[in-house]
């Protein structure tokens, strides 16, 4: 089986927002939506301060709560265990926005629909086709994408050396794992 | 990080008109039960209950842009009986099919069996319970996510739906409003339910994380403060409170059936149904997320 997962190495991430621009280009969103937000803030205590940026997404749950309350149908998960929204099945009623731990779904005033990140970074990875995901333009390879059942994949390894854990402990089974 | 509110005051209307729609024929209910006579106030609550419902599930689809622009897709609501909403879809499609079908006889002057209301009762206490239900199970927000906040809705929406009814029959029956004794009575008792369960929800939720005492402050003492203390607990909750129980309980009985005594009644219930309206509104608002990362407060 497949099952998608990403690494953030947060320790590594300058805050330089190339991710969001990419995701933007990648995705064809306007200016104002995007599907990676970040959460800052200053650490330590002077003089050993730093400051610590965290890109948050879709964390690709596999208790996904905006799956369980989606009334239509359309908020699923696929069988690499991507979370997906079937744009042709959602209606925008918003539950899965009040429903995501994470904050991270976001309302297309175009098309009504609710968005939010795909895993693109899949495409690229299987060999599918060129992409320009959040994972390709970090310059400073902050992200690692890659198969969580694959015990030898670099993402397990990286997420074993690094000690990564998703964001919120195991609140959702969340795949995205972070380094802090 | 700035959080703005999911919803907003579209679904603050939807969810009070359809609270109020399912109260109105509850109160038609208990009315044919403890009150047969009163047959022009069941009528005016049968009138009531599809109107308000219809109202805020045209409101809902507004609100749902994508389902709006492409209605088929809104046949697909039964698509997930894990999620509240498809429950809340359920009970509101039979909701609205018994109350038009009561709506119906009434207009045909043939009775409305006594199953049927009944029926409409039960249903309409679903439709209450699961709108709060609706926002209970959305674990992000700790202003919603408790089992407080169903049950509130139901007295919230038991509390307006009758005093949509009362004050109806107040502009131009008021003989019968005089006989409707027991339902006065119960109607008076629902603002003081509701006011110990709202001060019940905002004591725990201040308590069980930042969030939850983040919500309750924007309440109790920031932006939303003038709204709660006299929107929903001065003209809503305590104010009808202070009313009835002159009017019900320490007033002549000639002042009681009086004119004036009736549109201070009308007042009361204005001021119940204002209150209806500002508790959904302002806790579908004020609730702020659990932090994902970092601290928000």
């Amino acid at each position: 089986m497949t099952r998608y997962g990403m690494l953030i190495d947060t320790t590594n991430c300058i805050g330089c927002f190339a991710c969001r621009t990419a995701c933007q280009r990648q995705n064809g969103l306007a200016a104002n939506i995007d599907y990676i937000r970040y959460e800052d803030r200053e650490t330590g205590t002077f003089p050993n301060v730093g400051f610590e940026v965290i890109p948050i997404q879709c964390m690709h749950c596999e208790d996904a709560p905006c799956v369980s309350v989606c009334p239509t149908g359309a908020s699923y998960i696929d069988e690499t265990g991507t979370v997906r929204v079937d744009e042709q099945k959602c209606i925008g009623c918003k539950y899965c926005m009040a429903a995501c731990p994470y904050l991270v779904r976001v309302h297309n005033p175009e098309t009504g629909a609710v968005e939010k990140c795909k895993f693109c970074a899949a495409e690229s990875f299987e060999g599918r086709g060129e992409t320009c995901s959040c994972v390709e333009a970090c310059v400073t390879g902050c992200r690692i994408f890659g198969d969580l059942d694959d015990p030898d994949s670099d993402l397990n390894k990286a997420i074993a050396e690094r000690n990564a854990l998703p964001i919120a402990g195991d609140r959702t089974k969340a795949k995205i794992f972070y380094v802090r | 990080m700035t959080y703005e509110p999911i919803w907003g005051s579209i679904i603050a209307w939807y969810l009070f008109l359809a609270g109020l729609g399912a109260g109105a024929f509850a109160t038609s209910a208990f009315l044919s039960w403890r009150h047969p006579e009163a047959v022009t106030m069941r009528k005016i609550g049968h009138l009531i209950a599809p109107i308000a419902v219809g109202i805020g599930l045209v409101l809902l689809m507004v609100d749902a842009e994508a389902g709006f622009a492409n209605p088929q897709r809104f046949f697909l609501l039964l698509g997930n009986f894990g999620s509240v909403m498809s429950w809340g879809v359920v009970f509101l499609s039979v909701f609205m099919v018994v109350a038009l079908a009561a709506l119906v006889l009434d207009f045909l002057k043939r009775p409305v069996p006594g199953w049927l209301e009944n029926a409409g009762a039960v249903l309409a206490l679903c439709v209450a319970v699961y709108t709060g239900a609706l926002l209970g199970v959305c674990q992000t927000f700790p202003l919603w996510n408790n089992a407080l906040l169903p049950i509130l809705f139901l007295v919230s929406a038991l509390s307006t739906g009758a005093a949509s009814v009362l004050a109806t029959s107040i502009i131009r029956h008021g003989e019968e409003f005089n006989r409707v004794g027991v339902l006065k009575k119960f109607h008076f008792c629902l603002p003081i339910i509701e006011l110990l369960l709202v001060m019940s929800l905002l004591f725990i939720t201040q308590s069980n994380s930042e969030a939850g005492w983040a919500s309750v402050m924007a309440l109790v003492s920031g932006k939303y403060a003038l709204a709660f203390w006299l929107g929903l607990v001065f003209v809503g909750l305590v104010g009808p409170t202070i009313l009835e129980v002159w009017l019900l309980f320490f007033s002549a009985k000639e002042f009681e059936e009086s004119r004036l005594a009736h549109w201070l009644s009308f007042l009361s219930d204005a001021g119940v149904m204002v209150g209806g309206f500002l508790l959904r509104y302002l806790i579908v608002v004020a609730a702020l997320p659990l932090p994902v990362a970092v601290p928000l407060f």
